[in-house]
C-alpha cells in the first residue's frame, strides 16, 4: 500500500492540470497515466514539485467503503494499492478508454460509475463527418463535481475533463472547459 | 457473438496514433528504421498476409520497449517486432552475436582467464581485431570479467551462515553479478542479511536469455527459460520468493518468457520481485526496519532504465532511495542510454547508440552528481563510458548507506 | 454533334460487366465508348465478397451455374493472375447443420454434385481441415476442399478498362446516361451529362449495350422496356486483418453470412440478402440487425471473429432479374441474362446484359459482344479467355518486386502485389516518392502519382480503389490529409485538397458508423480529433 493525499487517474490535460495544482499546493499526489503523459511540460513541473508519475501503468479497479473510494490497484504495482483521501478521474473518452462502448451501451470501465448516453445507437452519429457527433457528448455524470455510482454520490471521487458528459473535444472551447473542470475539482479538494 | 469489437489480437488495438514513434530513440537517429508502429502492428498485418513483407530493418529495434510504455492502447509493440524477427529472419546469428549473447557460456571461459582477457580486451590492437573480425565496435569499453565469480565467492564465504536467518529468499543473481561484478552480489547478500533474509542460490540458474532472444538464438533461450522456471517452482515450493537485481533479467523472466518463448510462468510470476520492490514493501509494511548510517551523505541522480520503465516498478526504487536521509536525489528525465544490452556493442550500431544516449549524457553532465543511481548493468557500462560519472546500483547504495550492524540487530527476530 | 456514327458500340456501365464487354468488343476490333456515371467498379462490382467461386456453392441446386463458375474460375486464374489469389476453399459441416438436414448425408450429395459439374472437390477429416485452416470452427464434423480463391474486383475491373483503352476504347467516367437518341424503333445513341462539368453531350453508335447492373432497370425504362429487376441488398463486414487464409463456406443450402473470404490484407464476411426499393440503391446503410446476423453466422464459421476488430460495413445491390418464362414475374432467373431487345421488345440497336455474377463477368461480356457483333455483322471470335490482362502477364509479387533496383522497400513490394507486372511503370525517383502516404496499406507517393497518371484517378475514392489508400486499420485517420495533398498536387490543383479529404472522410465515416463501438469507436473519436478539432495529440508534429 502506498499512501497519497490525492491519486489522479489519467495523465492527460485534465489530469495533469489538477495534479500539478494540487502538488504545488502541498498535497502529495500520484498520477497514473496509461501510456505516456502527453503533457510533457506539466508532467515535468509536476515531478519537479515532488509528484509521483506512474507512466505506462493503468488503474485496474478500486475498493469502495461507505460511499467513498478507498484505494485503487494498478496493473504494474500488483498487490501494492494506492490509497488516498481523494481521487480524480481524468480518463478521457473512448480513445483513452475512460469510456467503453459496446454495441448498445456505454459504460465507465474502472468503477462502473453512472454514465449518460443514448440506448438507441442510431442517434450516436451524424452521417456527415464534420457535423457534431452525439457520441462525443456521452460521459460520466457528476453531481456537485462528484461522481455517481448507482445513483449515490461517491464522496471523494471527482470526474474531470472529457470523461464527463457534456465535455468533448468537439467543442470550440474544449481546452478551457477541460481545464476549468480540473480546477473546480482542485478547489473542492483544497477546501476539505 | 461479438458485442465488444475489442480485438483479442493485440496488434489490432493499435489506433495509429503514432505516439510510439515520438518516443522511439532509434527512429530519431537512424533513418533506415521504419519505427515501432510500422515495424510492429502495421507490419504484422502485412506479414500475416504474406511473409515477403517481413522487413530487414526490424533488426535496428533495440527492444528498449519505450514504445510499449507510451502506447495508450497497450499494444506490445516491441514483442511484435521481436516475434517477427524470430519467425521470419532467415539470417543465422553471426559468431559475434553468439559470443555477445552467450553471457553464461562466455563468462566461465573469460572468467578463468580474467586478468588476461581484461588486459587484452583493453589493448587497442586487440579491440581492432574484434572490430574487424567480429564487428564489435573498437570504441567500446568492454565489460570486465572478474577472476572470482559471485557464485564461487558465495559458496566459499556466505552460504554456510544463511540458514540462521529468520526469513529465506532465493537470489537470481544474473550473469552480470556473477561474472562481471560480483561486488553487486556481495552487496545484495549483505543488505538482505541485514534485514534478516537468508540468501539461497537457485538449484540451477541459467542466463535469463535476453541477449539470446535479441540475437535470434531462440531454442537456446527457451532451454534456459525452462531450466530457470523449474528452479523457481522448486524455490516457491520451499516457501522462498525469488529476488532479482537486474531489471532486464526481471522483465525477461516476467514478460518475455510467456510472450516470446512461450514458456509459462503464471504460477511463479507473483513470487518474483525486484530487490527494490521487495525491500520497499517489507519496510513500508513494517516487516523490517532500516537503520541508516549517521552522517552518510551523497548527491545522486536517478536514471530509470528503459526496461524498468516497462516494468513500471521504478517508483519502488525512488521511494526506497528517498528513505535514505543523507541522499540528495534528483530524477533524470526519462531517456534511453542507447546501449540496449548487446545492441550498442555491435559495430553497425555504435554511432546510433551514442546518438541515442546523448540527451541523457547531457542531462547527467548538467546535474553533475557524485554518482548515478541505476538498476541496470548495461546502462552502467554505457553511462560510465560516455560520461565518466560512476554508476551505482541501488543495492550497493543501500549497502553503503545502511548501518548494517544495527539494522541486522533490529531485524534478527 | 454530327449525325454520322461516332462509335460501333456504346456500353453503359463501368462495372465489371461493362468493363469486360468494352475489352472484348475492343479486342474484336470495334470502336468502343464506355460511359460510367461515377468511377469504375462503384456499384455491385466493388461491393461484394471478392470470392473466386469454384462453383461448389451452386453445384447441388444449379449445375449450369456451377459449371460456368468452375470454367471461369480456371480462366481467371490464367488471365488475371494478379487479381486472383489461390487460397483454396473449405465447405464445412457443423453439428447444428445435421439437425437442419444438412449433415454428412448432404455433404455426400454435395460432393457428387461438385464432381459432376467438374469441380475438384474432396472430403477431408475435421483434423485435416483444422490444420489446413487453423481458424476454422473446431466443432466441425466434416469438410470438403474446393478450388475457391479470392479475387480483387477493383483490380480486375481496372485491368479490363485499361486493356480496353489499350485496344482503342474510349472510357468516359463521371458521365451519366440521361436518355437515348431514338428514331422510331431504333436506338441511335445516348445523351449524357458530364457530372463534374455539367456539360451535356450526345454519342452515336449502331448498338448500345446496357451493362448498368441494377441501374440497368432504369436505363431500359428510358427505352420503354421493362426488364423486371429486383434490387437485393447484400451487407458485408470487413475485419481488420487476415483471420483465415482459406475461404470458409458452410456446406448447406445458401444462407446469410455463410462465406468468409480472405482478401488482400483483410477478411470479409457476407452476405445478407434483402429486397430493397430502387430509391435505396444509391445510398445503402447497413443496419444493426444485419451486423448482428453477420457476426453470429461469421462466428459459426470462424470463432476468432468474435474477438477480431471490425473495420467497417458495406452493402451492395445484386441485380436480380425476373425470369422471362414466368408470366407472373415472381421467379428469379438464375445465371446470365443477355437480352436482345430487337427480338424481345422490337427495339433495334439495344442489348442488355445482366444477372450473372462477378465470377462470370467474362462470359457475360463474351455473350454480349457476340450479340453486338452479330448485329454489326462482324465475324471475329472472342480472345478474352486466352489473353492475360495487363498486370497479370506475370502476377507474382516475388518476381515483380525484383523489378526494382536494390532491395525492394515495403512500399515497392506492396505496389508489386497490387499493380502486378505494371509495377515497372511506377517511378521511384526521389526519396519523397518512396515515402509512404498510407502506412496501413504501404502506399507510396510514387504509386499515387502512377495511379493518377495511368489509372484515371479523380478523387480519393478512385484512388482507394486503385491502391487501397485509406483501407487499412485506421481507415484513413493517419493518411487522408497526406493523401489528399498528394492527389491534389498530382492532379495539378493543390487547392482541391480539403474538398477531396472532406468527401473521403464522409465515405469512410459511413462504413465505420455501422460498426461504431469498441475499438472502432476509439478510432472514430481519434479521427474526429485529427481532422476536426484543435490538436490535443499534436498530430502535425508527429
Amino acid at each position: 500500500m502506498m499512501k497519497f493525499d490525492v491519486v489522479i487517474i489519467g495523465g492527460g490535460l485534465a489530469g495533469m492540470t489538477a495534479a500539478t495544482e494540487l502538488q504545488k499546493s502541498g498535497l502529495k499526489c500520484a498520477v497514473v497515466s496509461e501510456g505516456l503523459s502527453l503533457h510533457n511540460p506539466s508532467a515535468r513541473e509536476f515531478k519537479t514539485a515532488g509528484g509521483t508519475l506512474l507512466n505506462g501503468d493503468s488503474v485496474t479497479g478500486g475498493t469502495f467503503k461507505d460511499g467513498r473510494l478507498q484505494s485503487v490497484t494498478t496493473q504494474k504495482l500488483g498487490d501494492v494499492s494506492l490509497e488516498a483521501d481523494n481521487f480524480i478521474l481524468a480518463t478521457g473518452k473512448y480513445f483513452s478508454r475512460g469510456l467503453v462502448a459496446d454495441m448498445d451501451c456505454v459504460y465507465e470501465p474502472l468503477f462502473g460509475l453512472d454514465v449518460q448516453y443514448d440506448k438507441d445507437r442510431s442517434t450516436w452519429f451524424d452521417p456527415s463527418f464534420s457535423a457534431p457527433q452525439r457520441f462525443l457528448d456521452f460521459g460520466v455524470i457528476a453531481k456537485e463535481g462528484k461522481a455517481l455510482k448507482d445513483g449515490e454520490t461517491v464522496d471523494n471521487l471527482y470526474p474531470v475533463g472529457e470523461v464527463l458528459c457534456g465535455i468533448s473535444s468537439s467543442q470550440s472551447d474544449a481546452t478551457d472547459r477541460i481545464r476549468l473542470s480540473a480546477l473546480e475539482a482542485v478547489k473542492s479538494i483544497r477546501r476539505i | 457473438m461479438q458485442e465488444r469489437n475489442i480485438s483479442a489480437n493485440n496488434f489490432e488495438q493499435c489506433q495509429k496514433c503514432s505516439l510510439c514513434e515520438t518516443v522511439c530513440p532509434v527512429m530519431k537517429n537512424n533513418p533506415a528504421y521504419a519505427g515501432p508502429k510500422r515495424s510492429g502492428p502495421d507490419g504484422e498485418r502485412y506479414r500475416l498476409k504474406n511473409g515477403i513483407f517481413f522487413d530487414d530493418s526490424l533488426k535496428y529495434c533495440l527492444n528498449c520497449k519505450r514504445c510499449e510504455v507510451a502506447c495508450p492502447s497497450g499494444v506490445r509493440i516491441a514483442d511484435l517486432i521481436q516475434q517477427a524477427r524470430i519467425d521470419f529472419s532467415r539470417q543465422a546469428p553471426k559468431l559475434r552475436d553468439i559470443m555477445l549473447a552467450s553471457t553464461d557460456q562466455m563468462g566461465p571461459v573469460a572468467g578463468a582467464f580474467a586478468p588476461v582477457v581484461n588486459f587484452t580486451l583493453g589493448l587497442k590492437p586487440v579491440k581492432g581485431v574484434l572490430d574487424f573480425t567480429l564487428g564489435i565496435d573498437h570504441r567500446r569499453t568492454l565489460p570486465k570479467y572478474s577472476s572470482q565469480t559471485f557464485v564461487s565467492w558465495f559458496k566459499k564465504n556466505a552460504a554456510a551462515s544463511q540458514a540462521s536467518f529468520p526469513r529465506q529468499i532465493s537470489y537470481f543473481h544474473g550473469c552480470y553479478a556473477n561474472y562481471n561484478y560480483p561486488q553487486l552480489g556481495k552487496d545484495f547478500v549483505a543488505v538482505m542479511n541485514a534485514f534478516g533474509y537468508g540468501v539461497n542460490l537457485l538449484e540451477k540458474e541459467r542466463c535469463c536469455g535476453v541477449a539470446k532472444i535479441a540475437n535470434g538464438m531462440i531454442p537456446a533461450a527457451t532451454r534456459d527459460a525452462r531450466t530457470n522456471i523449474a528452479s523457481f517452482r522448486k524455490s516457491v515450493a520451499q516457501g522462498r520468493d525469488i529476488v532479482t537485481v537486474s531489471t532486464t533479467c526481471t522483465m525477461t523472466l516476467m514478460e518475455e518468457y510467456p510472450e516470446l518463448l512461450k514458456v509459462d510462468n503464471a504460477d511463479v510470476k507473483d513470487h518474483i520481485s525486484l530487490v527494490e520492490q521487495f525491500l520497499y514493501k517489507a519496510i513500508a509494511s513494517g516487516k523490517v526496519k532500516p537503520v541508516w548510517k549517521e552522517g552518510w551523505k551523497a548527491r545522486a541522480a536517478y536514471h530509470c532504465p528503459c526496461h524498468q520503465e516497462r516494468l513500471g516498478l521504478g517508483i519502488f526504487t525512488l521511494e526506497l532511495l528517498k528513505m535514505i536521509p543523507g541522499l540528495q536525489l534528483t530524477e533524470l528525465e526519462s531517456n534511453c542510454c542507447g546501449i540496449a544490452g548487446t545492441y550498442g556493442f555491435k559495430k553497425e550500431n555504435y554511432k546510433v547508440s551514442q546518438m541515442i544516449g546523448k540527451p541523457l549524457f547531457d542531462d547527467i553532465a548538467a546535474a553533475a552528481p557524485e554518482f548515478v543511481a541505476c538498476e541496470c548493468e548495461t546502462c552502467k557500462w554505457q553511462i560510465e563510458m560516455s560520461t565518466g560519472v560512476p554508476v551505482k546500483n541501488p543495492v550497493s547504495i543501500l549497502a553503503e548507506a545502511l548501518d548494517l550492524e544495527k539494522t541486522s540487530e533490529l531485524n534478527r527476530g | 454533334m454530327p449525325d454520322n456514327k461516332d462509335f460501333d458500340v456504346i456500353i453503359i456501365g463501368g462495372g465489371i460487366t461493362g468493363a469486360g464487354t468494352a475489352r472484348d468488343c475492343a479486342m474484336r476490333g470495334l470502336k468502343v465508348l464506355l460511359i460510367e456515371r461515377g468511377d469504375i467498379a462503384t456499384g455491385a462490382t466493388g461491393r461484394n465478397h471478392g470470392l473466386l467461386h469454384s462453383g461448389a456453392r451452386y453445384a447441388v441446386k444449379d449445375s449450369e451455374s456451377a459449371e460456368e463458375c468452375i470454367r471461369e474460375n480456371k480462366i481467371l486464374r490464367s488471365i488475371a493472375s494478379n487479381c486472383v489469389e489461390d487460397t483454396g476453399g473449405l465447405f464445412i459441416t457443423l453439428p447444428e447443420d445435421e439437425d437442419a438436414g444438412f449433415g454428412l448425408d448432404y455433404q455426400k450429395k454435395f460432393l457428387e454434385a461438385c464432381n459432376k459439374a467438374g469441380i475438384e472437390a474432396r472430403a477431408i477429416s475435421p483434423a485435416e481441415a483444422k490444420s489446413m485452416e487453423p481458424s476454422v470452427n473446431p466443432a466441425l464434423i466434416g469438410a470438403v476442399v474446393v478450388p475457391d480463391g479470392s479475387v480483387d474486383p477493383f483490380r480486375l475491373c481496372t485491368a479490363n478498362v485499361t486493356d480496353a483503352a489499350l485496344h482503342g476504347a474510349k472510357i468516359l467516367v463521371y458521365t451519366e446516361f440521361l436518355d437515348f437518341i431514338r428514331e422510331g424503333d431504333t436506338i441511335l445513341g445516348v445523351k449524357v451529362l458530364d457530372t463534374r462539368t455539367g456539360v451535356k453531350a450526345e454519342y452515336r453508335a449502331p448498338v448500345t449495350v446496357n451493362a448498368a447492373g441494377i441501374w440497368g432497370h432504369g436505363v431500359a425504362q428510358k427505352a420503354g422496356i421493362n426488364i423486371g429487376m429486383y434490387p437485393a441488398k447484400g451487407a458485408l463486414l470487413v475485419f481488420g486483418h487476415r483471420v483465415n487464409n482459406v475461404v470458409i463456406n458452410r456446406c448447406r443450402k445458401s444462407a446469410d453470412g455463410d462465406i468468409l473470404v480472405p482478401g488482400d490484407s483483410v477478411t470479409v464476411i457476407g452476405t445478407t440478402s434483402t429486397k430493397v426499393p430502387f430509391e435505396e440503391c444509391d445510398n445503402m446503410e447497413v443496419t444493426p440487425d444485419e451486423v448482428r446476423l453477420l457476426l453470429r453466422e461469421g462466428c459459426a464459421l470462424c470463432p476468432a471473429l468474435a474477438t477480431t476488430r471490425i473495420l467497417r460495413a458495406y452493402a451492395g445491390v445484386r441485380p436480380l432479374v425476373a425470369d422471362d418464362s414466368d408470366p407472373t414475374g415472381r421467379s428469379i432467373s438464375r445465371g446470365i441474362v443477355c437480352l436482345d431487345h430487337e427480338t424481345r421488345d422490337g427495339v433495334k440497336g439495344f442489348v442488355s446484359i445482366t444477372g450473372g455474377k462477378l465470377m462470370t463477368y467474362r462470359l457475360m461480356a463474351e455473350l454480349a459482344t457476340d450479340a453486338v457483333c452479330s448485329k454489326l455483322g462482324v465475324n471475329k471470335s472472342c480472345q478474352t479467355a486466352d489473353t492475360p490482362l495487363p498486370g497479370s502477364v506475370d502476377g507474382r509479387i516475388q518476381t515483380n518486386s525484383k523489378r526494382f533496383e536494390g532491395k525492394p522497400t515495403l512500399g515497392q513490394k506492396s505496389a508489386a502485389g497490387r499493380q502486378g507486372d505494371l509495377v515497372g511503370k511506377i517511378h521511384f525517383e526521389s526519396e519523397a516518392d518512396k515515402q509512404l502516404v498510407c502506412e496501413c496499406e504501404n502506399v507510396t507517393l510514387a504509386e499515387i502519382k502512377y495511379a493518377v497518371k495511368e489509372l484515371g484517378v479523380r478523387n480519393l475514392e478512385d484512388l482507394r480503389r486503385r491502391t487501397r489508400v485509406g483501407m487499412g486499420t485506421c481507415q484513413g485517420t493517419l493518411c487522408i490529409r497526406k493523401a489528399a495533398k498528394a492527389l491534389a498536387e498530382a492532379l495539378g490543383d493543390p487547392s482541391a485538397a480539403p474538398k477531396l479529404a472532406a468527401d473521403y472522410l464522409d465515405e469512410r465515416w459511413k462504413g465505420m458508423r455501422a460498426v461504431g463501438w469498441g475499438d472502432t469507436l476509439r478510432e472514430m473519436e481519434f479521427m474526429q480529433r485529427v481532422y476536426k478539432f484543435e490538436k490535443p495529440y499534436s498530430y502535425d508534429e508527429i
